[in-house]
C-alpha cells in the first residue's frame, strides 16, 4: 500500500523586498524557502495512517523545483516518509498550477499509489488548484479541504469531512483511490528528531527529468500554461490613516469613526 | 531514550572544546558555516574577521539575512553597515540589536531621508547623532519619530519643543525624559487633549495641580485622580466625580482615606470596585463585601491579591467562577491546606495554577504529576519542588510543552537535562546552549547541530565564555 504526498517548497517574503526587473516577481534574494505548511499536515495524516496500519503502508513525497527543494524533501524524510522525489527540467520553469498537476498526474501515473495527499493551497501562490487538477488529469474522486480523515490502508473507499462555510462540516464517503487535499488542524504535525535528520541526510532523494515521468517539454512550462503572471507590485496604498495624538486624543477619535461607521449622532 | 545515551557517550570520548579564542575562531572558520562566523565574530582578530566576512557575506541574500535578524550581533551589523547596498542599510538600521557604531556609520555613507528617519527612531542611536539631526532636519515625519526616541534627552526635546511649538508637543509630552519645564510650557499653550497627556507626566509640576482641579472637564480629571501628589480635599472631590474612571482612579490611590474607600466599595461601577479589590491596604470588613460581588472580577482581583486576608481565600476557593478559584491557587498567601484542596478542582485550569504555585509541596507536585492535562503537567514540569525522578519522567514526555517545563525549572539538573539534549524541537535545544547547568562538553556536539539557530546558539555561548573570561 503507498500513499503518495505531494509537497512543495514555498517563498515567504521578508519585510521589506524589492520586485525583480522583469516585474513578474520578488528578487530571489529577499524569499526565505520553507515547506508549505499545509503540507506539513499532508505528511503527517499519511505517517498517521502508516504507524496506525497493521500492513506496510509506504509514504513517498514529490517535489517539483530545482535543486533547492530537496532540502524541504529532507525535511519531509527527517519526519519519517520512505522515499523523495524531485522532478525537475528547466522547461517547466513558469508552469501553472494546472501544468504542475500535469506534471504531479504523470508521477502518480509511475508510482501507482493507493492515495494522493496535497496541500488546500501553497502559501505563497495561493491557486488552491494543484490537488484538484492532478486529480482531474488522473480522472480520480478528489474533495478538497479536508478537515478530517478515516481510512484503512487498502479500503476501497474513505470516509472524510471536508470544512466548508460559516464552520459547517460536510460528511462524504470517497471511493480510492482518491486525491484529498487536506486542511491544516486535521493533525499536530511532528518535529523531526535529531536522529531522523541526520539519517534523512544521507538517503537518497530520485530526481526524475520529463523523459523518466513521460513527458515533453511542450507539455510544461508558461508556453503550455492555462494562465501567466503580467505584473506583480505593491498596489497603491488605501485609505489607511495613522490615528496621531495623545492616548485620550487617539481615543477620541476612536469613538467617533465608530460612531460615525454606526451611523450615530456625533 | 538510545539517542541519549550515545549522546551521553560521544561527550565522554568528545574530541578537545577549543579553549582560546584563537582556537574557537579557528574552529568556526574550518566548519565554514556562516551562523558560527556570526557567533564568533566579535572576539576574532581584524585578519580573522575578514575571513569570517567572506563566509557570511559571500551572498547578497544571507547579508539581507544577517542585517535583518534579531540575533546578529553588534560587531557583525558594525560591518555591514559600511555595506553600499541600501537594502542591506535599512535592514541594519531597523534592527534593534545595531550599535551606536553601526548607525553612526549608516549615517556618514548614506544621508537618504528613508535612512534617516530610520536612524531618528531607532533607541541605540547616540544623543550626539539625535543632536545633529534636530539641528539639521525639518521633515516633521522625522522629528516625530525622535521626539518620540527612548534615546532623546532633554536638551533635546527641549530645542524640539521651542523650535516646533504644537507641532510635536504631543509626543514630547509622552516622553520620560521631558522636564518639569517643558511640561509647564506645553500645557499652558496646548488642548484639553495635551493637557491631560501632560498631567499623566511623573514630572508634571506640582503647582499646576489645583490649576488642572478647577476645570470640569474629566480628561483632565482622569489622569488627575491618578497623580501621586494629590491633596486630601481634592481626593475627596473627586472621589464624588460622576465619571467612573475618576473614581475608580481615586479608588486605586494610596492616599485614599479609608473612609472614602468604605465608601467607594459600594460604589455602582464594577471597574472602581476592582480597584479596591487590588489595594494593598485592604481590609477585612472591605474584603467581605467584595467577596460576595457580583463581577466575577471583582472577586477574581480579590482572590489574586496577596494581602486579601487568609479567611476570605478559603471562601474564595469555593467561589462558582474557575477563574477566581484558579486566582486564589496563584496567591502566594495561599495555604498548603488550600492548595491540596484546588489540586482536586475539577477544573484543570485551577489545577494547572496549584502546579505553577512556587509554594506548593513536593508530595503535591508527586500528586499532581499523575494528570493527563497537559498545562497541569507543564506547570509540575516547571515547579521548583518537583523531584528529580518525576522531572526524568517528564522529560521524556511526548508533549514539548511538558519537557519546555523541565529545560526551564531552575531545579532540574544536568541528569535530567542530558535526556532533551537530543529534543526534537529547535527552540528546546537552544534553551539548553546557555544552560548553567550543564557542562560545555555536553553543549559543544550542538555545535554541528542540523539547525543553525541551535548551532549559533552553541557558538555564542563558547564566544561568550571566553570572552568573560578574558
Amino acid at each position: 500500500m503507498k500513499i503518495l504526498v505531494a509537497v512543495k517548497q514555498v517563498a515567504a517574503l521578508d519585510d521589506d523586498f524589492e520586485i525583480r526587473a522583469d516585474e513578474k516577481d520578488v528578487d530571489e534574494d529577499f524569499l526565505i524557502y520553507d515547506l508549505n505548511e499545509w503540507d506539513d499536515f499532508s505528511l503527517e495524516e499519511a505517517m498517521k495512517i502508516k504507524e496506525a496500519s497493521t500492513s506496510e503502508v509506504e509514504v513517498v513525497v514529490v517535489s517539483i523545483g530545482p535543486d533547492r527543494v530537496d532540502e524541504s524533501l529532507r525535511k519531509c524524510l527527517a519526519k519519517g516518509a520512505d522515499r523523495a522525489i524531485r522532478v525537475w527540467d528547466d522547461s517547466m520553469e513558469g508552469s501553472d498550477a494546472v501544468v504542475v498537476g500535469r506534471i504531479l498526474a504523470a508521477v502518480v501515473k509511475k508510482e501507482a499509489p493507493d492515495m494522493v495527499f496535497a496541500g488546500v493551497q501553497s502559501s505563497d501562490q495561493a491557486y488552491a488548484a494543484t490537488g484538484i487538477s492532478t486529480a482531474a488529469y488522473l480522472d480520480w474522486p478528489h474533495a478538497a479541504v479536508v478537515a478530517d480523515l478515516q481510512y484503512n490502508p487498502g479500503a476501497n473507499s474513505a470516509v472524510i469531512r471536508r470544512e466548508l462555510e460559516g464552520g459547517l462540516l460536510q460528511e462524504v464517503e470517497i471511493a480510492c483511490p482518491a486525491v484529498l487535499t487536506i486542511q491544516l488542524g486535521i493533525n499536530k504535525p511532528r518535529y523531526a528528531s535529531l536522529r531522523g535528520i541526520k539519517q534523512a541526510a544521507a538517503k537518497p532523494i530520485d530526481a526524475l527529468s520529463l523523459a523518466d515521468i513521460g513527458l515533453s517539454p511542450a507539455e510544461v512550462g508558461a508556453n503550455s500554461s492555462l494562465s501567466r503572471i503580467r505584473r506583480m507590485y505593491v498596489p497603491t496604498k488605501g485609505r489607511a490613516q495613522m490615528i496621531e495624538g495623545t492616548i485620550a486624543e487617539q481615543a477620541s477619535r476612536l469613538i467617533q469613526i465608530i460612531k460615525e461607521f454606526k451611523g450615530e449622532a456625533a | 531514550m538510545p539517542w541519549s545515551t550515545s549522546l551521553l557517550e560521544l561527550t565522554l570520548t568528545m574530541p578537545d572544546i577549543p579553549l582560546t579564542s584563537k582556537g574557537l575562531v579557528a574552529e568556526a572558520l574550518a566548519s565554514g558555516d556562516m551562523h558560527a562566523a556570526a557567533a564568533v565574530y566579535d572576539i576574532a582578530s581584524p585578519a580573522e574577521r575578514k575571513r569570517l566576512e567572506a563566509i557570511m557575506f559571500c551572498q547578497r541574500r544571507d547579508m539581507l539575512m544577517f542585517a535583518r535578524w534579531e540575533h546578529t550581533p553588534p560587531a557583525v551589523l558594525e560591518a555591514l553597515a559600511k555595506s553600499s547596498d541600501a537594502a542591506v542599510q535599512i535592514r541594519v538600521d531597523t534592527n534593534p540589536n545595531a550599535s551606536e557604531q553601526a548607525l553612526v556609520s549608516s549615517y556618514a555613507l548614506q544621508q537618504d531621508s528613508a535612512l534617516r528617519t530610520l536612524i531618528a527612531r531607532h533607541a541605540h542611536t547616540p544623543p550626539m547623532l539625535l543632536q545633529h539631526l534636530v539641528e539639521n532636519c525639518n521633515d516633521i515625519a522625522t522629528l516625530r519619530l525622535l521626539s518620540r526616541n527612548p534615546s532623546a534627552n532633554a536638551s533635546i526635546l527641549g530645542q524640539l519643543a521651542s523650535r516646533f511649538p504644537l507641532l510635536l508637543d504631543k509626543d514630547i509630552a509622552s516622553h520620560p525624559a521631558a522636564t518639569g519645564e517643558v511640561l509647564e510650557t506645553l500645557y499652558l499653550r496646548g488642548d484639553i487633549h495635551l493637557q491631560a497627556a501632560v498631567l499623566a507626566h511623573a514630572h508634571f509640576p506640582k503647582r499646576l495641580i489645583e490649576r488642572a482641579a478647577k476645570s470640569d472637564d474629566v480628561l483632565l480629571h482622569r489622569p488627575l485622580s491618578r497623580h501621586s501628589k494629590l491633596a486630601p480635599a481634592l481626593l475627596i472631590l473627586l472621589a464624588n466625580s460622576p465619571d467612573a474612571a475618576v473614581r475608580a482612579g481615586i479608588a486605586a490611590h494610596p492616599l485614599a482615606s479609608p473612609e472614602t474607600i468604605q465608601r467607594l466599595c459600594a460604589d455602582a461601577s464594577a471597574l472602581v470596585r476592582r480597584a479596591i479589590a487590588a489595594r494593598d491596604d485592604i481590609d477585612l470588613p472591605q474584603a467581605e463585601v467584595l467577596a460576595e460581588d457580583t463581577d466575577h472580577w471583582v472577586r477574581q482581583w480579590l482572590a489574586r491579591n496577596p494581602y486579601c486576608p487568609r479567611a476570605l481565600l478559603q471562601a474564595l476557593a469555593a467561589d462558582t467562577s474557575e477563574e477566581v478559584r484558579r486566582a486564589v491557587a496563584r496567591n502566594p498567601r495561599c495555604t498548603i491546606h488550600l492548595l491540596e484542596q484546588l489540586a482536586q478542582d475539577s477544573s484543570a485550569w485551577v489545577r494547572a495554577a496549584v502546579a505553577y504555585q512556587p509554594n506548593a509541596t513536593s508530595c503535591l507536585m508527586v500528586q499532581l504529576a499523575k494528570d493527563t492535562d497537559i498545562d497541569v503537567l507543564s506547570g509540575v514540569a516547571n515547579n521548583q519542588h518537583t523531584p528529580p525522578v518525576v522531572l526524568r519522567q517528564l522529560a521524556t514526555s511526548k508533549e514539548p510543552d511538558i519537557r519546555r517545563g523541565v529545560i526551564l525549572n531552575r531545579a532540574a539538573q544536568r541528569q535530567q537535562l542530558l535526556l532533551l539534549l537530543d529534543d526534537p524541537y529547535y527552540l528546546h535545544r537552544v534553551l539548553l546552549a546557555s544552560s548553567l547547568k550543564l557542562k560545555d562538553s555536553d553543549k559543544w556536539p550542538l555545535h554541528s547541530d542540523p539547525d543553525p539557530m541551535v548551532r549559533f546558539a552553541v557558538w555564542r555561548w563558547f564566544a561568550n565564555s571566553l570572552r568573560q573570561s578574558h
